[in-house]
């Protein structure tokens, strides 16, 4: 079980990297773009697409590493006011019902993908990309946030660390809170 | 069972997911999924991907994680001292000069890290030890941060306001003008708040003994000036039309960082400083992620709501009830309010703009002037307890003023903002003139 933990969680700070670049190689070809666009008075083909495509890549595949850093904001009035065992049933009790959700996501988005790809489906610009590119993070990233929560529950049962749910909006992560 | 016990049925369900503490977008989710499933099936199920996919590959939404990594550029380097020590520096002579440098610092450093809890502690971790040491009372130096640190949200550029742009379909430059001069009344009433509880306290005045000379002042200025130059240029662009925000918000980040690298010397010896940069990144990631899980959610929360009727039906609902307009804006804050008490800006804007705008639209309202009073609503919720995000940051920065003395502090400042709502509804033109005068007309 520690196994299956350790190896689940490192695969999400591994994606959580590959976002962050995601989120990186955005920015520049969002300023390469306007540098084509008004100061060489050229059109651009690929770029808005692919801008668009890397930060819903990046939300997918980052969303594990958000839940590790307990970054999905939720209401925590509830669960921070029990203690105890009391405490621990509701976090596993909200980490499976985000569960559900995100099964059904993962099935769904994989659907819409293999549909994608069976049909060879491509974007409507002049670009023309396959779809089941951008459709990929999709299935990938909300099917490793399913193991990541599997992981989280089991953490929460073996009585380690708290729950899924975030500890007041997180503002102890804030720049200059830690000293 | 109609549409309106539905949609009844729909919000009871939510709230008790949410109550267990899940976060707020698998909850909308999963509310969504379950209510798509009881009126149309499981076929249902195939869209789900589409939908949350569909929710968020737009280019308008690329402008959130890009203003995100600007303001963290910002929050990561000592930006916010400067700012505090150059307008400390200017305003030394004026009478309760450093109450108005905190409350200027906080406003502009709020607009450039567009996070409040980022400001609150930025600012206050200089400004309450000056404020205390010299004398102010904890609840002003406490509350003057605290409220300070809202303002963020509502002076451009905001995140918030792109939410609500996209939820509603309205110009994203457009919001960010109606949100300046707004947000200057609200830094001016916090002012004028702050001064006169000072002398109500009984605290007198004095001119500060440390005298700056012209050169010291100008001295300030250089690591101020070019922060203040991109809210200027990310402004001038977007009225002008020139560029979309998300291409101001991608060249506003690649300016940050590079600022703060060059100014601010990420990069001594020649290297660059990795874990900084990494950590800069890393944050921007996680806020970012959140924000866009809650607008994929939304997505299908609304097409779940509209796909009921619930809706139309609403918005139908109170035309019949023929309420006065001033009667249902009333209510509107209100409900407002409340839900800002629990819920962070983003989620209330996306989970009730499906509802709120038609009603809005269809009671003669400006949707741009209703922005900037929805935005004034979140901001009370960001400092009003149970989970007031900046009073903690407060508590948690200056641990030697209790929690009560943080809200007595605070409590006056949340009657300013009521204060500016009404004052907006008295006088729209505070929020509508400015875009009126400089993009013409709204369509």
């Amino acid at each position: 079980m520690q196994i299956f933990i350790r190896i689940v969680s490192g695969l999400s700070r591994f994606a959580g990297f590959l976002a962050t670049l995601l989120l990186g190689l955005a920015v520049l070809v969002v300023c390469q773009m306007i540098v084509v666009r008004y100061f060489l008075n050229a059109s651009t083909v690929w770029q808005t697409e692919f801008v668009i495509y890397a930060l819903v890549a990046a939300t997918f595949i980052g969303s594990p590493y958000v839940l590790i850093r307990k970054g999905h904001v939720g209401v925590d009035l509830i669960p921070n006011a029990l203690s105890g065992r009391g405490r621990i049933v509701l976090d596993v009790l909200a980490a499976v019902l985000s569960l559900v959700f995100l099964c059904i996501l993962t099935w769904s988005g994989w659907h819409y993908f293999y549909e994608a790809w069976q049909g060879r489906w491509t974007t409507d610009t002049v670009w023309a990309l396959p779809l089941w590119i951008p459709l990929l993070p999709l299935p990938l990233g909300m099917g490793l946030l399913c193991l990541q929560y599997v992981a989280e529950i089991l953490r929460i049962v073996s009585g380690e660390g708290e729950g899924p749910a975030l500890s007041a909006h997180g503002f102890k992560d804030i720049e200059g809170m830690a000293d | 069972m109609t549409p309106l016990m539905s949609g009844l049925i729909v919000l009871m369900v939510l709230l008790v997911l949410l109550a267990t503490g899940m976060p707020i977008a698998f909850a909308l989710g999963l509310v969504a999924v379950g209510a798509l499933v009881l009126t149309d099936g499981w076929g249902v199920i195939d869209i789900v991907g589409e939908t949350f996919f569909a929710g968020l590959a737009e280019f308008g939404l690329v402008s959130i994680p890009m203003f995100i990594l600007m303001g963290a550029a910002v929050a990561s380097s000592p930006a916010g001292k400067d700012l505090y020590e150059a307008l400390d520096r200017w305003l030394n002579r004026v009478p309760g000069g450093l109450i108005l440098s905190n409350i200027g610092a906080c406003s502009v450093f709020a607009a450039l890290s567009g996070s409040s809890p980022a400001t609150c502690a930025a600012i206050g971790k200089m400004g309450i030890p000056e404020m205390q040491q010299r004398g102010y009372p904890d609840t002003i130096a406490a509350g003057s941060i605290a409220a300070g640190g809202t303002l963020g949200i509502l002076i451009p550029p905001s995140v918030t306001m792109i939410v609500y742009g996209i939820a509603t379909e309205t110009s994203i430059g457009r919001l960010f003008i109606a949100g300046l001069l707004p947000g200057l009344m609200l830094t001016v009433l916090f002012m004028i708040w702050a001064i006169i509880d000072c002398r109500r306290q009984g605290y007198s005045f004095e001119q500060a003994a440390q005298r700056f000379t012209l050169r010291q002042k100008l001295e300030a200025l250089p690591r101020v000036l070019p922060f203040l130059a991109i809210i200027v240029a990310i402004l001038y662009v977007l009225y002008g039309g020139v560029a979309t925000p998300s291409e101001a918000a991608g060249a506003g980040a690649l300016f940050c960082i590079l600022l703060v690298v060059v100014i601010y010397q990420l990069i001594p010896k020649r290297r660059i400083d990795f874990a900084s940069l990494g950590k800069v990144f890393g944050d921007s990631i996680r806020e970012s992620i959140m924000i866009m899980l809650i607008i994929a959610a939304s997505e299908l929360f609304s097409f779940a709501l509209s796909s009921m009727f619930v809706t139309q039906s609403v918005a139908e609902w109170i035309a019949a009830l023929e309420v006065n307009r001033w009667v249902l804006m009333g209510i509107v804050n209100l409900f407002l309010l409340v839900a800002g008490f629990f819920l962070p800006p983003v989620a209330v804007i996306l989970m009730t703009a499906p509802i709120l705008i038609p009603i809005i639209l269809q009671a003669g309202f400006d949707p741009y002037w209703f922005a900037v009073v929805l935005t004034i609503n979140m901001e009370i919720g960001l400092i009003t307890p149970p989970v007031g995000l900046n009073l903690y940051v407060i508590n948690g920065i200056a641990p030697d003023i209790s929690l009560k003395s943080i809200l007595v502090g605070s409590l006056p400042f949340v009657l300013c903002m009521v204060l500016g709502i009404l004052l907006l509804c008295v006088f729209p033109g505070i929020a509508t003139w400015l875009p009126e005068y400089m993009m013409g007309a709204a369509i």
